[in-house]
């Protein structure tokens, strides 16, 4: 199949590359050219603009940073829309406001192009696995003709509802984790401070009610004094940010979300924003004077 | 002095009757002409436009909702900037994003005009009768041009800093009241659960360390449940949404204001939007 791709970053590259890999013919746009060199050895044809990849592709995958990039490569002058043939589907993969997502979907259902919200769950590790979740907001029909290209990048993936549902359901994922790594980091540097070994702490709390796949991996780095990302503290700031917008647009209490976003803005005005999640901790250290 | 005002709301329409009892020359432009008759049966002039009336005018306050109302008014089709001439001042007394003010006065400023961000703190009482507290981002020399005129508005008139500072000390104004109403209402809550009467309790707090113009007035609300705005609670919500989006640009942590929001959303996912903010104390109650 002919399959564009335009966010050949780090979770998008390796995206891309599966989809190749498994056969299909890749059309890419990059605002920097240096970022289709991986791109040299299997078939894939470089572009000009959005417009000229929507010219080629039955289906565009979009993995951008933010809504107003989407929007652009969407919607802009040149955008896929400008290139769109009959029949083209749209899937992106960003992580948006699901307002944001709506907008652009009803945008292009007017001009008769088919969108997914693709958000997906599982950091670059996932993407080079292919092993991501995949939570998708969108009409059945779509789905099915994509669900054939998600399995080559995910090992899960779900419709969750209509267009923007994806994304609500990404939110959900963001508030998890999101709360969930202050709280690991919280716990392990109580365990320290009351002069216990916070190891031994995690490892019997794996075996309990408490267990979870961030106390067990997250909780792993955070003793290891591992802060490499993996997923960086100022994206995990962008997620919330878009939670607490919607949170506010609904008029919907989310207190625990709201602390848990403060202290991400600490770390990004600390200059932790680099650095991975589990920075946390160092964070609520230095917080009580460590 | 021929001052033009545009933006006749609960703030808005007292203030300009203030400019035209101290005896000025006073064009008006309204969206909804209704909203402009009572100024025009006090002598007020009305114009077709922004821009036309920017043009008969020395100072052109403006007093909108939101930051795109205030581009609306100073930028779009026959806006004020299409009016301005070489001096023109443009006084907005709205609550917008520090990062809008900005990006207007340097269009205004481009057009040969001049911009100050003037929000004011004080609510409806305090713009009739003219003891507004006015925060003022701009040149000093521009500022040094309206402060007659802002006499006659406010009090206390404050010249904050650069383009955008006057919205900075809004949005500080606002987080600090907002944090203060919420403590108040969790004192309330406190004393209700105690069965004690809040109304005593404030009483005895007004005159020590934890008196303020807050327990003074949103408390005495809550003591007497009148959740009758005042200020529409929604209109503090909308600010919170503004000043947590910089913070959050700017990475600086705002852990009561963070929470303080969210107590705000409950309210207003419980439709008292449009009640006084003291309905925090509801919030608590549910």
């Amino acid at each position: 199949m002919e399959i564009g791709f335009i966010g050949l970053g780090l979770m998008g590259r390796p995206l891309a590359l599966h989809l190749a890999r498994a056969g299909h013919a890749l059309h890419l746009w990059a605002r920097r050219p240096a970022s289709l060199e991986p791109f040299k050895d299997v078939a894939a044809t470089g572009h000009a603009s959005p417009a000229e990849v929507a010219r080629h592709a039955a289906i565009v995958f979009t993995m951008v940073a933010d809504a107003p990039d989407v929007e652009q490569v969407v919607l802009g002058e040149q955008g896929l829309a400008a290139g769109a043939r009959p029949g083209l589907v749209i899937v992106d993969m960003s992580t948006i406001a699901p307002a944001a997502a709506q907008k652009i979907g009803a945008a292009l259902a007017e001009r008769g192009i088919a969108f997914l919200d693709a958000p997906v769950s599982g950091g670059e590790v996932g993407a080079i696995n292919a092993a991501l979740t995949i939570m998708v907001g969108g009409s059945q029909d779509v789905f099915d003709k994509v669900k054939p290209l998600f399995d080559k990048m995910g090992k899960s993936t779900t419709l969750i509802g209509g267009c923007g549902a994806g994304q609500v359901a990404k939110a959900c994922n963001q508030i998890l984790t999101g709360v969930g790594v202050a709280a690991v980091a919280e716990a392990l540097n109580f365990a320290t401070r009351s002069g216990v070994d916070a190891g031994k702490v995690r490892e019997a709390l794996l075996g309990g009610f408490a267990y979870s796949r961030i106390l067990e991996n997250h909780g792993q780095r955070m003793l290891d004094r591992n802060f490499k990302p993996g997923f960086k503290s100022w994206m995990h700031q962008k997620d919330l940010r878009i939670v607490m917008e919607e949170a506010h647009r609904l008029g919907l209490a989310l207190p625990s979300s709201a602390a848990t976003a403060q202290m991400f803005n600490a770390m990004v005005g600390s200059g932790l924003g680099e650095e991975d999640s589990v920075a946390m901790l160092k964070l609520l250290e230095k917080m009580s004077g460590q | 002095m021929r001052v033009g005002f545009i933006g006749l709301g609960v703030m808005g329409r007292p203030m300009a009757e203030n400019l035209l009892r101290a005896g000025h020359e006073l064009g008006v432009w309204a969206r909804r002409p209704d909203a402009a008759a009572a100024l025009l049966a006090q002598g007020a002039r009305g114009y077709p436009s922004p821009q036309a009336l920017a043009r008969e005018a020395e100072v052109v306050f403006t007093a909108v909702t939101a930051s795109a109302d205030v581009e609306q008014v100073v930028l779009g089709a026959a806006g004020l900037i299409h009016g301005v001439r070489p001096g023109t001042l443009i006084v907005d007394h709205s609550t917008i994003a520090p990062s809008a003010a900005r990006r207007i006065a340097a269009r205004v400023a481009a057009g040969g005009g001049d911009f100050l961000d003037a929000p004011v703190s004080g609510g409806a009482a305090g713009a009739r009768d003219a003891t507004l507290s006015i925060m003022v981002g701009g040149a000093a020399a521009a500022l040094e041009r309206a402060r007659p005129l802002l006499d006659v508005l406010g009090k206390t008139v404050v010249h904050i800093g650069p383009s955008g500072a006057g919205q900075v000390a809004k949005a500080c104004n606002q987080m600090t009241m907002v944090a203060a109403i919420q403590a108040c209402a969790e004192a309330a809550r406190l004393a209700a659960a105690h069965g004690i009467d809040f109304g005593r309790v404030r009483g005895a707090l007004t005159a020590g360390s934890a008196g303020s113009r807050v327990l003074d007035f949103f408390g005495g609300k809550m003591a007497a449940r009148d959740f009758a705005a005042g200020v529409e609670a929604r209109l503090h919500h909308k600010d919170y949404a503004l000043f947590m989006a910089e913070a959050a640009r700017l990475g600086a942590p705002l852990p009561v204001s963070g929470q303080v929001w969210q107590q705000l959303n409950a309210l207003m996912g419980n439709g008292w939007g449009r009640e006084d903010t003291s309905s925090l104390l509801r919030v608590l109650e549910t």
